[in-house]
């Protein structure tokens, strides 16, 4: 209805095909999903200040946020603000209830239950954060890092965690038999019907 | 309001050697000497050893031998947690062929909290679940055990001196077989020992071991030190590969520096404890012997024999003004309980706190008894007790509400203490009743007994 500043095409989920996306699951904006990835019900992935792109290979477990939201300091709508896009690469686990704004995570990072990631963080590769960790600054954690513990300690380990290759096999078997599923789409934004 | 039933709210005061205010749920009572303990006035005492990740109740000896940890279970060196035993699996050629390869099990250790494995300080998978893993060698070990053993020697031979004056001194009263006999086992000779002793009773030999002179070498002073490495200034630091002094001290024998060195150690027992009155030696509380219950054979914690006060709401306090504040009172026996509340007067030695003067009723309050049935039963008649309306704000079953008028004298930003003292009647069912000739007399003697209660009623309003 109102085309004032609409004119960017209408946005919508591009899931690749051998990707379960769950029906339940909320996805707005433009968001691109990878092959073999699960995203659970009640997962959310919000694209409002500009893409997403989720690579292969990835867990997305319930509650599960990962948004790409603007920078708390710019009102929307005041300046003409430039899309930045959000990159999540492959083998990636967001646990149950993990918020992630982080711009650029890398593959096989693991994010454990209710973690928080600023905007400004950069994950690499093999990075675990723990359980309920918080971490807000804007850096690039190096590889393998663990970060753990009530202050957010960290460590190095020697080793990436394992691929979740097992658990991402019975999932997409046996999500279909209880879920509706997204359908796959093709690259390309197909015309919204209203 | 659930911060005013904060068990710091309300507390008692335990008339022992040291006078200790504490709440009453960590307060015990001896019924035998009719007074409430506190855990700084009983003397505690190790029950059994256990170890709390596997359960498993451990003897004293064997506790002793294995340094007080547990033979199965390990600690995380790096954030203390437990260790689990993961398993994988790994292609290993077969005892018969080695050409063919077959998959076998490999164990390692890993921590569910930070994600530390066996495998970071290089130690290899074994092959067996449980048992395969060794705690390093301490190089020094040898050397001291060796002055163990010296020390323990000395520590006998001073003992027999000691003995050999003792008995110098008490004529001829005791013979020789007494003074071993009784010697430091029993626990009154333990607390006449003086502190210097004490410290070296558990070194103490078995009788019948051979006196060998054993000769220690006094160890030796270095002139030279091991230089810092060269690079000590210039080399950046690897922050991560730094261990922190907590994961450094929990390994006194090698104190690393450095996280790769840093191995996992067997978990440390666990105690339960018993505890005895000092005055009349009797146990006020006894654990279950078996590690996975919580129930206790004894236990004499004085929620159970004495009311408890509990605030249940605070107006807006001013200074110098008069409020009412509404507490209640629990009666935790089943017999009716008779409650009097006195005020502390000026002068009172055990009124060190109060801010506040308070009027308490001066009527007696009857509590009724605990009823354990008395919510199943529909057809009970509520007992009729007459209140005071101005007195009494509620009565339900065991516990019953009642205002009270505080002033607070102080201004500022100080709490309001406000201290009064509650008499009770308390009937011992413990002690052993008399035999009575004539059938009947069945009741038990009420004694009565007071205590000196202090509420914090929190900051005056602003």
């Amino acid at each position: 209805m109102t085309d004032l500043n609409k004119q960017i095409p209408p946005k919508s989920a591009k899931i690749a095909t051998g990707a379960v996306v769950c029906v339940e699951s909320e996805i707005r904006g433009d968001v691109s999903i990878g092959a073999r990835t699960v995203v659970h019900p009640k997962a959310r992935i919000i694209a409002e200040a500009g893409p997403i792109i989720i690579g292969e290979g990835n867990l997305i477990e319930e509650q599960a946020l990962i948004i790409n939201s603007y920078p708390e300091n710019i009102m929307p709508d005041t300046e003409e603000v430039e899309p930045v896009t959000m990159t999540i690469g492959t083998n990636n686990v967001f646990e149950v209830g993990c918020v992630s704004r982080a711009l650029n995570i890398g593959d096989n990072n693991v994010i454990e239950s209710k973690a928080d990631l600023g905007r400004n963080v950069s994950l690499t590769s093999g990075s675990i954060i723990g359980a309920g960790c918080h971490v807000n600054t804007s850096e690039v954690i190096a590889e393998n890092t663990v970060v753990y513990g009530a202050g957010g300690k960290r460590r190095v380990q020697s080793e990436k965690p394992q691929p979740q290759t097992l658990q991402l096999d019975f999932l997409m078997k046996i999500l279909p038999n209880y879920h509706h599923l997204k359908k796959a789409v093709k690259g390309g934004t197909t015309p919204v019907r209203n | 309001m659930a911060s005013l039933l904060q068990p710091d709210r309300v507390i008692y005061l335990v008339r022992g050697e040291k006078k200790t205010r504490s709440p009453l749920s960590q307060l015990y009572f001896c019924r035998y000497c009719s007074e409430l303990r506190s855990l700084e006035c009983v003397s505690h005492e190790v029950d059994s050893h256990y170890c709390p990740s596997c359960l498993e109740n451990m003897p004293s000896a064997e506790a002793k031998l294995k340094k007080n940890r547990c033979a199965n279970c390990f600690d995380c060196p790096c954030c203390m947690h437990t260790l689990s035993t993961r398993a994988t699996n790994i292609p290993a050629p077969m005892p018969d062929d080695p050409t063919k390869t077959t998959m076998k099990k490999a164990y390692y250790l890993a921590c569910g909290f930070c994600r530390w494995t066996s495998r970071d300080v290089g130690m290899a998978d074994k092959s067996v679940a449980s048992g395969g893993w060794q705690e390093p060698e301490n190089p020094h070990t040898q050397r001291i055990n060796k002055l163990i053993e010296y020390y323990q020697q000395l520590a006998q031979r001073e003992r027999q001196e000691r003995d050999r004056k003792k008995m110098a001194r008490r004529r001829q009263c005791m013979p020789m077989a007494f003074s071993e006999k009784y010697g430091l086992g029993t626990r009154l000779q333990r607390q006449r020992a003086g502190a210097p002793l004490s410290s070296l009773a558990g070194l103490t030999l078995k009788e019948g071991e051979d006196q060998k002179e054993i000769n220690i070498e006094p160890a030796q002073a270095l002139d030279e030190v091991e230089p810092l490495p060269e690079d000590c200034y210039t080399r950046p630091i690897n922050l991560p590969e730094v261990t922190t002094l907590r994961q450094r001290l929990l390994q006194p024998d090698f104190q690393p520096s450095g996280a790769s060195q840093l191995h996992p150690k067997h978990k440390h027992l666990l105690m339960k404890r018993s505890l005895r009155c000092r005055k009349c030696e009797h146990n006020l509380s006894k654990p279950e012997f078996n590690p996975t219950s919580i129930k206790f054979k004894i236990q004499l914690v004085a929620v159970s024999y004495i009311p408890e006060v509990r605030i249940m709401s605070i107006p807006n306090l001013r200074y110098m003004k008069e409020s009412q504040v509404l507490l209640t009172l629990t009666n935790p026996v089943e017999n009716l309980t008779h409650v009097t509340l006195v005020a502390c007067e000026e002068g009172d030695p055990e009124d060190v706190n109060s801010t506040a003067k308070v009027m308490v009723p001066t009527k007696e309050l009857v509590l009724a008894g605990k009823d354990a049935a008395a919510d199943y039963d529909e057809l009970a008649e509520p007992q009729d007790f007459q209140d005071d309306p101005d007195v009494v704000a509620f009565r339900k079953s065991n516990k019953i509400g009642f205002f009270i008028k505080v002033v607070p004298q102080k201004e500022g930003d100080t709490d309001v203490l406000v201290s009064f003292k509650i008499r009770h009647d308390f009937r011992n069912l413990a002690a052993p009743i008399r035999p009575n000739e004539e059938a009947g007399d069945a009741t038990t003697e009420a004694i009565w007994l007071t205590h000196h209660v202090e509420l914090c009623l929190g900051p005056l309003a602003p």
